[in-house]
This record gives structure tokens, C-alpha cells and sequence, in this order.
């Protein structure tokens, strides 16, 4: 984890699959515990699963209601897009969603 | 003390379970309708799978669900075993040694190929005429479904991926997906591995109702599913509750599957079948042991039996009778625990004939034959290193029945024979040997086409008189073939050297016999052990060696004159035929006097000689075999070496080698003329 005073980024470049799933969770909870801002930086190239999803999509209801701040660090592409794609999250989607994974509106 | 790495004791078990799937499947394959083995297949599948989980194998355990799943219809008895379903679960099988090898490897595009024709399998299982009818349906117009489905929070823990199902559904006609989120607590309630999503999918087919069912067919038991018909207010609800005496059967398995991994190793095994039960319950009396502590116990067994040596040697030069004593009763009790040492290294050849089964399934697929494997004398007993290495030499000799021996089911009927082919596989002691015969009941050895082959590879003279086993032993020459097309199987040469090198390596011998139209066989005689040999002790110069006493035929005197006669020339005449020697003092090069009488031990491998000039013959000597050392690997005249009584070393020759150069070198004197 990098971080400057106020926002961590977290890099992952390792699997994010059910298998190393629990030790990206404990990870995330620590940083959204200890920063106001929270980066998830995940490079195309990453075997991505449901649980990744889940995981953020979980964080993002942590960070709201404990007033933090998560984002993605670039719109989401390759693995990461396909499996939006493929498991329905991009269907019917709202604003705040396609600003966060897509970040569509940003300017 | 060291506590074993546990992903090290999963796959050694996981293997162990998969031959045991795999032995079930072979077994329900031939009775479809034993229910014993398709419970057995289940909980082998079902354990692999907990197991797989429990250990970080996911891939292993999202893949085996899915069979896991296939053999739950087939128990619960709504869907029957086939024969494409058991062929479809054996490929699955290689898979899943593939995903326990290299977990973290591309699997992705041979698993989906593997699942799809599962899939099928389980279909046409379920309704042979499942496509037909899926045709005379007729459902030109577009029906619109709503789907809302949800998968047990576990689900993916126990392999089943959402992605794939959704895919599915896309594959069936337009669809729209749409996730539901409503369920997902925030990061600090999560737990990650659980599922907390469901979906709802709109699809628009003209697919069978009976398409979607089959998406979930897998899953069925575990979901919920409610599917709902648009455009026409009638509501159809299939809510798949889980079965209560499904899931208290699985729970029941699950008990069995899940805890035993990791403290009884030898647990897998007791929730595969009833048979294998029966079986668990005697191996509990036993301990597993690693092989490299084996071999390590054999180690010091080796080094006792060479101190007990110089022990017997002072106390026999001593006259002190009170040692004598000693020394004999060390010599009793090394004996005993040597060859109590050899019985702990025996293992019953059915380790070795299991996976023959397999291969022979195999094999009938792609040849398009029928082939009845018939083993016999699985409990004969052979030292664990000679089972090892008789593994690939049988591969090859059993392929080449399948391939060359026996006929297809068309040519069997047309000369009146049983369409199924057969091949008997059996072994059985005999005189400090196991014999293991290779047999088939096919169109037998042509010897026609063996001998014009090997005159036109130049492997013997044209018009050669040769006796029938020569002729015969023909086929183990390298580059030796006669199949007209190279094929998968057999055909390009190699092979059958290959086996001949590696049982002449175990200092065995290949039998062979064939009788037109009936079939050939072909025995392989190899020692019981290879840790221990009787040998024969030389002297060559200052160094002393062990000739394996199996492979002497005879020792003669090589006088002065005879000596004188040879020289250049290298052949000894002995009775009536001449036989090539090698000067080992010349080989090795002593740099010392000869012996005034050489002494030449003549050795052979089958039907060819050499004879092996030495110093000096010291006599029989009981060899405890060590490997020689890394550095030694390139050298092939020896294969070994042991520790003498007095502590000295001498080097094991290795006879295929020198019977080989032997007859290289008459070779080559013959085509100098």
C-alpha cells in the first residue's frame, strides 16, 4: 500500500480470485479503517472473479456510510470489464455505478 | 522431527482418490447398472472436491462439482450411467491431476470442452432422444422468460462460478442480465468467499423450456429458481428447494469427505465405496510410509550386512571362539533382518496393472477396437523399484497389442472369432523372478513381414537361417517396425527397444511366442529385487568388480597362446561359434602386468554373448546395490557399485551395456572383413 497523508493506494497485481480473495478484503478494511481515501489500482491483465466484485462493491457501501472516500484508480477494462459485463452489473446501470467502474461523467 | 507439507500429503491422496475414481468408473462401465460403484464414484468425487477446496485448489474443486453433480443425478437415479457418461467423467479424471499438478496453469479452454461434453453426456442420458425431441417441438415463436435465480452463500467455495451458468443462458437466445445486489452486507460484515449476489435475467428463446432446466442441472438441488413466462400471465414457479433427504445424505458425506484430509491420510479412501471401505478398514491396521524412507532403511540395512562381513572375516582369522560366536549370531540376525528388509520393500503388482485398465479403455476409443483387459496375479508381490520401472516397457507392449495384434471387431467376426479382442495380463513368482506375461488373442506375429523388414533395415542378412526366438526377438531391434502407417499408438520404431533396453537393464529377460491367427505373447522375466544381487567378484588389475551371476553362462581360461591367437581379432571360439570378448584390462586401463592365465567370464543378455576378460575370479559375492553418484550418471559401463567385507569398493558392470558393445564391436570386425 502507498499512500500519501489522506489517500492509500492499494496495487494489485496478483490474482483476484476466490483464493486470494480474504487477504485483498483484510487489506481494503485496513486502509478504508485508516485513510479517509481509499485507490484500488488493478492492472487489465488480472484473473478477476465474482468475488473481487463483491468485495468492492461491499467496500463502496463501507466507505459510504462511514463517510471514505473509494475509488477506482482507471476505469475498469479487460478481465475486470469482462466480468462486469458478464455478470450483469453493467446492466441498467446507475450513474454512481458507471462513475465508479467506468468512470463515465469524470471529467 | 519434520511434519509433512500439506499440500504435498493432499496430492499424494488426491491421487490415491482419483485411482479409485477412475477404478470405479472402469468398474461401472462394464455393469451400468451397479448402483455400489456409482456411490463409490459420488463420495470419491465428492471428497476430492471438499478436500481440493479445503486446500486452495479451487479450480480443482469448481471442476469436480460439476462431475460431483452428474453422479448425484445418476445415484438419485434421475439420470442412467451410459457408457458416454463414464468416458466423459474418465477424460474429466485427467483433468483434474492436470489442476492438482499445476494449479495456477490455463485450464480455462479444456475444462469448458470437458464440461460441455459432460454435459451432453448427462442430456443424452437423461433423454436419449433428448435432441430429437428438442427438434419436434415446435416452437417457432419467441417465448419470453424472467429469471430469478440465487445460489447458496457457499456455492463458489464449493466450485459452482455464476458466470459460466449466465453464459449459458446467453447461449440460449437475446438476454438481458441484471445483477442483484440488494443481499451484499458492508466490507466489515463480508465474508468474502460467501455469495451474496443473485440475478435476474430476462431471455428470449425459442429454446424448450427444458433448456433452461438444464443450464442449472448441476445445481439444481442447491438454488433457488423462479421462472416466470411473460406476455402471458400465467406464472410457472419451479422453487428447486433443496431435497431434505438429499441433504441429509450430503450432509452425511460431507461429514466423511471434509475432516478427514487432514488427520487420517488414509481417509479418502473410506468414502469411496463399500468394497474400498472394507478394504480401509484392514489398511488401518498398516503405516504409511514414505518410499525415501524405505530406500534410506534399505541404505543402513546394506551398510550392516557389509560390517557384519568384516566382522565374519576377523573373527574367522582369530582364534578367539567367544567372537565366532558373536560374529555368527550377527551374521543370523542381518540375514533375517535382510530379508525382512526385502518383504517391507515388496508391493503387489495390482499398483501397476490399475492403470492398465484405463489405458486399455483408452486405447479401444481410438482404435475403434474391443478390447477385454483380463488381469490375473495382482498379489504377486515385487520389490517397489522394479514395479517403478516396469511401467513404461508394459505401456508399450500392451499399446502394441492393441495396435498390432489385435484386429478390429469387422476382421475378428470375418475369420470367426469373439468381436471382442482380449488381452491377458498376469504375473507370478517363479525362482527368485516374477514373470510378467503380456498376452492377446489376436491375428498373432508376422513372421514373413519381421524377417523382410529386418532384411530390408539391414538389422540381419538377407536369407539369415534363424532360429523361431531370434527371429522373433527381432522386433526389439531399435528402428525395428512393421506397422505400414505410423499411427498414435505404435508404428514408428521406438518402443519395443525401449523395453528391451529397460528389462535388460533390470537384468530380465523378454520370452516371446506368437502362432498365426491366435496370438502372440510375450513374458518379461526380472529379478524380485533389484537392491541386492548375487554376483560374481573379479579382479581386473588392483580393482575388483561385480558381474551380476545372472548373466554368466560360463568361465573359461584364456591361455597365453590363446591370448597371443586373439589378438586383433577379439573372438574366442567356443563350441563351434565364435563369441567377441572384451579386454577390460584395456578398457579400464589398469597400467598393470597381466595375470599369467586370463580368465574370460562369458555373460549374455538372450540370445547374445561376450566374453569379459578378467584377471582373476574371486568368487560369488552376496552385492548390496548403491547407486553411484551424480557424476557418475554418464558412465555406462557400470550400473552400480557395493562395499566389500573389508571395507573396499568395487563397481557393478553393467551387462547390457558390455554385451552391446560386445556385439558392436563383431560388427564392426565383420564389416572390415
Amino acid at each position: 500500500m502507498s499512500s500519501n497523508e489522506t489517500v492509500a493506494v492499494l496495487s494489485w497485481d496478483e490474482s483476484l480470485t476466490l483464493r486470494t480473495i480474504s487477504n485483498h478484503c483484510d487489506e481494503l478494511l485496513l486502509a478504508l479503517n485508516e485513510k479517509s481515501a481509499v485507490a484500488i489500482d488493478i492492472s487489465d491483465d488480472q484473473p478477476v472473479d465474482l468475488t473481487l466484485i463483491q468485495l468492492i462493491e461491499s467496500a463502496r457501501i463501507f466507505a459510504s456510510t462511514s463517510g471514505k472516500k473509494l475509488t477506482l484508480l482507471k476505469p475498469a477494462a479487460g478481465h475486470l470489464r469482462d466480468v462486469l459485463e458478464r455478470g450483469g452489473f453493467l446492466q441498467n446501470i446507475s450513474p454512481e455505478d458507471s462513475n465508479f467502474w467506468l468512470h463515465d461523467g469524470v471529467k | 522431527m519434520s511434519f509433512p507439507d500439506p499440500i504435498a500429503v493432499f496430492r499424494t491422496e488426491a491421487a490415491e482418490l482419483l485411482e479409485q475414481i477412475e477404478t470405479g468408473l472402469l468398474d461401472l462401465n462394464h455393469d451400468l447398472a451397479n448402483k455400489d460403484q456409482v456411490d463409490a464414484v459420488f463420495r470419491g468425487l465428492h471428497t476430492l472436491k471438499g478436500s481440493g477446496a479445503m486446500f486452495g485448489f479451487e479450480a480443482l474443486a469448481a471442476f469436480t462439482h460439476h462431475c460431483e453433480s452428474a453422479f448425484d443425478q445418476v445415484r438419485k437415479g434421475m439420470v442412467p450411467a451410459t457408457h458416454d457418461l463414464v468416458s466423459a467423467v474418465l477424460n474429466a479424471t485427467d483433468h483434474m491431476r492436470a489442476l492438482i499438478e499445476v494449479p495456477a496453469g490455463d485450464h480455462d479452454a479444456s475444462s469448458e470442452n470437458l464440461l460441455s461434453a459432460l454435459r451432453l453426456a448427462v442430456e443424452h442420458a437423461g433423454n436419449p432422444d433428448a435432441k430429437a425431441a428438442a427438434k419436434s417441438e415446435t416452437k417457432p415463436d419467441l417465448t419470453h422468460y424472467r429469471l430469478h435465480f440465487s445460489l447458496p452463500r457457499n456455492a463458489m467455495v464449493n466450485g459452482t462460478n455464476p458466470l459460466p451458468l449466465l453464459d449459458e443462458l446467453r447461449d440460449l437466445g437475446e438476454c438481458i442480465v441484471e445483477v442483484d445486489k440488494h443481499e451484499l452486507p458492508a466490507l466489515d460484515d463480508l465474508n468474502p468467499r460467501d455469495l451474496y449476489l443473485s440475478w435476474t435475467v430476462d431471455l428470449k428463446t425459442t429454446q424448450p423450456r427444458s433448456a433452461i432446466d438444464d443450464v442449472f442441472i448441476f445445481v439444481m438441488d442447491e438454488m433457488e429458481l423462479r421462472l416466470e413466462v411473460m406476455g402471458d400471465e400465467k406464472v410457472a414457479v419451479k422453487t428447486a428447494e433443496p431435497i431434505p433427504e438429499a441433504q441429509s445424505s450430503q450432509a452425511k458425506t460431507a461429514e466423511v469427505a471434509s475432516a478427514p484430509l487432514r488427520q487420517d491420510h488414509a481417509a479418502p479412501a473410506k468414502a469411496v465405496s463399500q468394497p474400498i471401505e472394507a478394504k480401509q478398514t484392514k489398511s488401518n491396521e498398516n503405516v504409511r510410509v514414505p518410499a525415501e524412507r524405505l530406500d534410506e532403511l534399505m541404505d543402513r540395512v546394506g551398510e550392516l550386512v557389509i560390517a557384519q562381513s568384516r566382522l565374519s572375516q576377523l573373527a574367522g582369522s582369530s582364534g578367539d571362539l567367544q567372537l565366532r560366536a558373536v560374529s555368527e549370531d550377527v551374521e543370523r540376525l542381518s540375514g533375517e533382518l535382510r530379508d525382512t528388509m526385502m518383504v517391507l520393500r515388496m508391493v503387489p503388482v495390482a499398483q501397476l496393472f490399475g492403470r492398465f485398465r484405463r489405458l486399455v479403455h483408452d486405447l479401444a476409443i481410438e482404435t475403434g477396437k474391443t478390447i477385454e483387459l483380463i488381469t490375473e496375479g495382482e498379489t504377486t508381490e515385487v520389490d517397489k523399484s522394479v514395479v517403478e520401472r516396469l511401467a513404461d516397457p508394459l505401456v508399450h507392449l500392451v499399446r502394441n497389442s492393441c495396435d498390432h495384434g489385435l484386429e478390429t471387431p469387422e476382421e475378428r467376426r470375418a475369420v470367426g472369432k469373439d468381436p471382442v479382442g482380449r488381452i491377458y495380463l498376469s504375473a507370478r513368482q517363479a525362482a527368485g523372478e516374477v514373470i510378467i506375461t503380456i498376452k492377446d488373442d489376436g491375428r498373432g506375429i508376422n513372421r514373413e513381414r519381421v524377417r523382410a523388414k529386418a532384411e530390408a533395415s539391414g538389422i540381419i542378412a538377407a536369407n539369415t537361417v534363424l532360429a523361431d526366438q531370434d527371429l522373433l526377438q527381432l522386433i526389439f531391434q531399435p528402428g525395428f517396425s512393421t506397422a505400414q502407417q505410423v499411427t498414435n499408438l505404435s508404428g514408428r520404431g521406438v518402443g519395443m527397444d525401449v523395453v528391451k533396453r529397460t528389462i535388460d537393464a533390470l537384468r530380465g529377460s523378454i520370452d516371446v511366442t506368437s502362432h498365426n491367427g491366435s496370438g502372440s505373447e510375450i513374458s518379461l522375466a526380472i529379478p524380485l529385487t533389484l537392491a541386492i544381487i548375487d554376483g560374481l567378484l573379479v579382479r581386473i588389475g588392483v580393482g575388483r568388480y561385480v558381474i551380476p551371476l545372472s548373466a554368466v553362462e560360463e568361465c573359461l581360461e584364456l591361455s597365453p597362446e590363446e591370448d597371443m591367437r586373439s589378438r586383433g581379432r577379439s573372438f574366442i571360439s567356443l563350441r563351434d561359434s565364435l563369441v567377441p570378448f572384451i579386454r577390460l584390462r584395456d578398457l579400464f586401463n589398469t597400467n598393470t602386468t597381466p595375470d599369467p592365465f586370463q580368465k574370460v567370464v562369458v555373460i549374455s543378455t538372450g540370445a547374445e554373448r561376450v566374453g569379459l576378460v578378467v584377471d582373476q575370479i574371486i568368487g560369488d559375492h552376496q552385492t548390496v546395490i548403491k547407486g553411484m553418484s551424480k557424476l557418475h550418471h554418464d558412465v555406462a559401463t557400470f550400473s552400480g557399485a557395493t562395499i566389500l567385507g573389508d571395507g573396499g569398493v568395487a563397481l557393478i558392470l553393467d551387462v547390457g551395456h558390455l554385451v552391446a558393445a560386445g556385439q558392436h564391436q563383431e560388427a564392426q570386425l565383420r564389416a572390415a572383413g
